[in-house]
């Protein structure tokens, strides 16, 4: 398996056969992670869009998963933010499959790591309004924040221990 | 010959070197990506550490008097004849009937219970209409002004509170449980009245599917286990950034404005179902055009 067909200019459109360009878990683990990840989104938009009409309040806890997800932050642009996670996890499980992990594109390589790096920092800035601002946790959101971290780390990792690497110059 | 066999060297060290140099490099790249990789749970981590280590501020509505001015008392018992011109109002969600189920009583009068908390915009305007309605068929004593929380949506929506109020009525009895002010204590907002055990067994009963969407939300009011109404029946947003006087002066002088709209046209689909539960008493509230504004929905 070292064969290595070439559509393209070097380090550009170039396929290569062989499957251990990403480390072997990079694959299982990232598709597991984005599958996870899809569901919980689509879990967390079927209660966004079903939670009691707007006009009552949850009964407030530091654990909370209403307060969290009929808050003002659950939308962002006025799109549900699980809905951003669901095209965020689906954008990810596409961007994951072993074909695309075989080929040595450095732009898909790099469209993968700026997708995650973006589910990474939205995570970040949603933990932060429920540290700072809702002051309630979702233990679903937490799953989903775990997860897009996982899925963040899982890329930059195999990414950098490609080999060969798409990033190498020839 | 010996000049082949120094090209062959000098290319296997040429190989050896690049090999080294990739080698380095990935080593390299695997270094920074364990940084990256790291980065983003410690700043987390430091995030939570900020939370924790900062006090939480103070969430109440402010230094008002809990003490209810003159004119805010006399808007909630308004004229009948502003009732009566405002009819079904504008922006309202009337109680829905429930069929069937066991009368809720206290003294031997039907019961209208209230669950809500301080903390919620929602439960504040919630509580101007139920007050306006009850009025008709009795009277409160120790009403307090109020404001829900600082730090929710509709922020410091001016309302009055239920908590050691009494009600009296030769015709019903009322309960109103706030359970919780709107000051933060810790991640929640510090408990006030407790539910009774009755009051708890309505809650996990009616404010629950398949009578509420969730379990559990405020505010939440039982009239007699015969109408049910989850979730305020008007917006919190029509009082945003009034005072209570503002309120009061809306109710009294200006009853086509959105807010006397919503708020006295809720308050007389309550009064439609208070007469059901009273079988239409007294009649000068039961037989007036304010009562007979929602008597297709509550059925009386």
């Amino acid at each position: 398996m070292t064969q290595v067909a070439r559509t393209g200019p070097a380090g550009r459109g170039t396929t290569a056969t062989r499957s251990d360009v990403a480390p072997a878990w990079a694959v299982p683990a990232s598709l597991a992670l984005a599958l996870v990840g899809l569901g919980l989104s689509i879990y967390l938009t079927i209660e966004h869009f079903t939670a009691p009409g707007s006009l009552a309040c949850p009964v407030g806890g530091a654990v909370d998963c209403a307060q969290v997800t009929t808050s003002p932050q659950s939308e962002f642009l006025n799109i549900p933010v699980a809905v951003l996670g669901i095209v965020f996890f689906a954008a990810m499980l596409a961007l994951c499959l072993p074909m695309l992990w075989r080929r040595m594109d450095r732009r898909l390589w790099q469209a993968r790591m700026a997708v995650a790096g973006i589910g990474v920092l939205f995570a970040i800035y949603l933990i932060f309004a429920e540290l700072f601002i809702i002051e309630a946790f979702c233990l679903w959101c937490t799953a989903v924040h775990l997860v897009a971290f996982g899925l963040f780390a899982v890329v930059v990792l195999a990414s950098a221990m490609a080999d060969p690497s798409p990033f190498d110059r020839r | 010959m010996a000049q082949t066999a120094r090209s062959v060297a000098r290319q296997r060290a040429e190989r050896a070197r690049l090999a080294r140099e990739r080698a380095a490099r990935r080593a390299r790249r695997i270094r920074t990506a364990w940084w990256v990789v790291a980065a983003a749970p410690a700043f987390v981590a430091l995030l939570v550490l900020i939370r924790v280590a900062i006090p939480d501020a103070p969430t109440g509505g402010g230094a008002d008097s809990r003490q209810l001015s003159s004119a805010v008392i006399a808007a909630l018992r308004p004229d009948p004849s502003t009732l009566d011109s405002v009819g079904r109002g504008q922006g309202v969600t009337p109680p829905t009937p429930i069929a069937d189920q066991p009368p809720l009583t206290a003294d031997g009068k039907p019961l209208v219970l209230y669950v809500g908390a301080e903390y919620c915009p929602f439960c504040a305007s919630q509580r101007w209409p139920l007050a306006i309605a009850l009025s008709r068929f009795g009277s409160f004593t120790g009403l307090t002004a109020s404001r829900s929380a600082s730090d929710d949506v509709y922020p410091n929506t001016a309302t009055i509170s239920f908590h050691g109020s009494t009600y009296v009525s030769e015709y019903l009895a009322f309960q109103g449980v706030e359970l919780a002010t709107n000051e933060r204590q810790g991640r929640r907002y510090a408990p006030l009245d407790t539910l009774t055990p009755e009051q708890e067994a309505v809650m996990n009963t009616y404010n629950a599917p398949p009578y509420a969407a969730q379990a559990g939300s405020i505010p939440f009011l039982d009239f007699g286990n015969r109408f049910l109404q989850t979730g305020a029946s008007v917006s919190p947003q029509l009082l945003v950034g009034l005072s209570h006087d503002e309120i009061a002066a809306e109710l009294v002088s200006n009853p086509d404005g959105p807010v006397a709209q919503a708020i006295l046209g809720s308050a007389n689909a309550f009064t439609a179902a208070l007469c059901v539960l009273t079988d239409g008493q007294p009649g000068e509230v039961c037989d007036s055009p304010a009562a007979a504004a929602y008597q297709a929905e509550v059925g009386g």
